[in-house]
């Protein structure tokens, strides 16, 4: 279980999170939604602390640290339970899909080389490039990047894995590819947080659904109860603004 | 005044002999001033606390002042400080007894450490900051993070200026005579003395430069062709 109590971050003199609380139990998909500028990837980053929190509490199961006076040793044990899907992708650019699997295991988990690459050779066949493991991240779609991503954070085994709009930056016709990977591992039992502007996604795939703005979370919910009944007004705007019809990108 | 042909090849001959002296002499200074620009970039790139000042007026300090000017100071300073140093530790050791080309490889690298490390840090800077966050996401350290993620990445952007800087201390390591070290273009001089031939002689160690620096870049070309394998783009 995820416990995130009281968090808030500013920028400078400007307040991006204030006082956030929210919880994620075991196994469950948390879809964050919100409008740009609502403070949900930030919140995010705040999770595995590549942002750092201006205060609060994050907790992981039996792990617990102070936001706000972190020790290099909390941040390093925090890092080690999460995972995470960049919106960019972030592949190692020198190394090819079946190392940015494997730089982990090795590195990190100390998992001896031959045991590290059979492990990333199945996930990467998991997420459907059982021909790509040599590819160098310049050699593969942006579809096709993502899942080496997906892999990468899926081999650490964390408690969570964070997806910051893991198909913003990705062409229409590959979105597909990838929400229907993240579909499959949920499906598995993997504790996610998933920020997104996939609405159809979050619908279907969520346990639970957080709605953010202007730093706060407005409401919370089902996905059908948030979807179909929202109580905020501030909710039932946004999400008439997004649906589904009208879901373009430029 | 004619050209004597003949002797531009005697001279040539001459000068193989210098060359291990200005390879040395170039070698020591780019690896020393490798790692000297290795620990400042990433020393400035990160505001390491002290050190960050520390480097940022190395490299000021450094860049703002000639090459030559380096080699004298040391050449004079070092001694004076050697000396003192040993008598107050009662050491017994004579600065007399450091070899020239030891002022020569000291002070060269410190100038190659300041050039090189502007050329790291341009490296580093080039790197996308969401590398170090990935290599965080997965749990990296910061030494992992950078040693094996970011600097593997950095060193391949570099590559076209640090040989640009392996070619200049090449070049450079010429002033080294001024510490009676003999290096080519010494040697050049020191062939034509007898008979006053000095052009034939600087032709044919205009040559053997020619030659080491098209070596340089030969070496430049193949090793940027291995390490920069990942930027090939395929399909995307």
């Amino acid at each position: 279980m995820i416990k995130l109590t009281n968090i808030s971050k500013s920028f400078g003199r400007n307040p991006v999170l204030k006082s956030i609380d929210l919880t994620v139990n075991k196994g469950e998909v948390v879809v964050i939604l919100g409008p740009s500028g609502s403070g949900k990837t930030t919140l995010l980053r705040c999770v595995n602390y590549l942002e750092k929190p201006s205060g609060g509490e994050i907790a992981i199961g039996d792990f617990r640290m102070n936001a706000e006076h972190a020790a290099k040793k909390d941040i390093h044990a925090l890092r080690q339970k999460t995972a995470m899907v960049f919106q960019q992708y972030n592949l190692f650019k020198h190394k090819t899909a079946i190392e940015n699997v494997m730089e982990g295991l090795v590195i990190v988990k100390k998992i001896p080389k031959d045991e590290a690459r059979k492990r990333s050779a199945a996930l990467l066949e998991k997420v459907g490039l059982a021909g790509k493991l040599d590819a160098y991240p310049s050699q593969l779609s942006g579809g096709q990047q993502q899942r080496v991503g997906i892999a990468r954070a899926l081999a650490l085994e964390p408690e969570v894995i964070l997806f910051d709009e893991p198909t913003s930056a990705l062409d229409p016709e590959l979105v597909g590819e990838v929400l229907e990977v993240i579909r499959k591992i949920a499906k598995e039992g993997i504790t996610m947080i998933v920020v997104t502007h996939e609405m159809g996604f979050a619908r279907d795939v969520a346990n639970h659904v957080v709605f953010m703005d202007g730093g706060v979370i407005v409401e919370e919910g089902p996905p059908a109860e948030l979807f179909n009944h929202p109580r905020e007004e501030r909710t039932k705007q946004f999400l008439k603004r997004i649906t589904p019809e009208l879901n373009y990108s430029i | 005044m004619k050209i004597d042909v003949t002797f531009i090849w005697t001279a040539f001959v001459h000068l193989l002999s210098a060359i291990p002296t200005t390879l040395l002499i170039t070698a020591v200074s780019v690896t020393a001033g490798f790692i000297i620009g290795l620990i400042g970039a990433v020393v400035r790139i990160y505001k390491v606390p002290v050190l960050s000042q520390i480097a940022t007026a190395y490299v000021t300090f450094i860049r703002g002042t000639p090459m030559l000017t380096h080699l004298l100071l040391i050449y004079f300073g070092l001694p004076v400080i050697v000396d003192a140093v040993s008598a107050a530790l009662g050491l017994g050791f004579k600065s007399s007894s450091i070899p020239m080309i030891g002022f020569a490889f000291i002070s060269f690298s410190i100038t190659a450490g300041a050039y090189m490390s502007e050329v790291i840090r341009s490296g580093l800077l080039a790197v996308n900051r969401g590398q170090l966050e990935a290599a965080y996401s997965i749990g990296m350290t910061t030494p992992q993070a950078l040693r094996r993620i970011v600097l593997p990445q950095a060193l391949a952007v570099s590559l076209p200026n640090l040989s640009n800087s392996v070619i200049g201390m090449l070049h450079g390591s010429t002033l080294a005579f001024t510490v009676s070290v003999v290096d080519i273009n010494a040697k050049a001089q020191i062939v034509a003395s007898t008979n006053w031939k000095f052009f034939e002689a600087y032709l044919a160690a205009a040559a053997i430069f020619w030659g080491l620096t098209l070596l340089i870049e030969r070496l430049t070309a193949l090793l940027e062709k291995r390490i920069n394998l990942y930027n090939r783009g395929g399909v995307a």
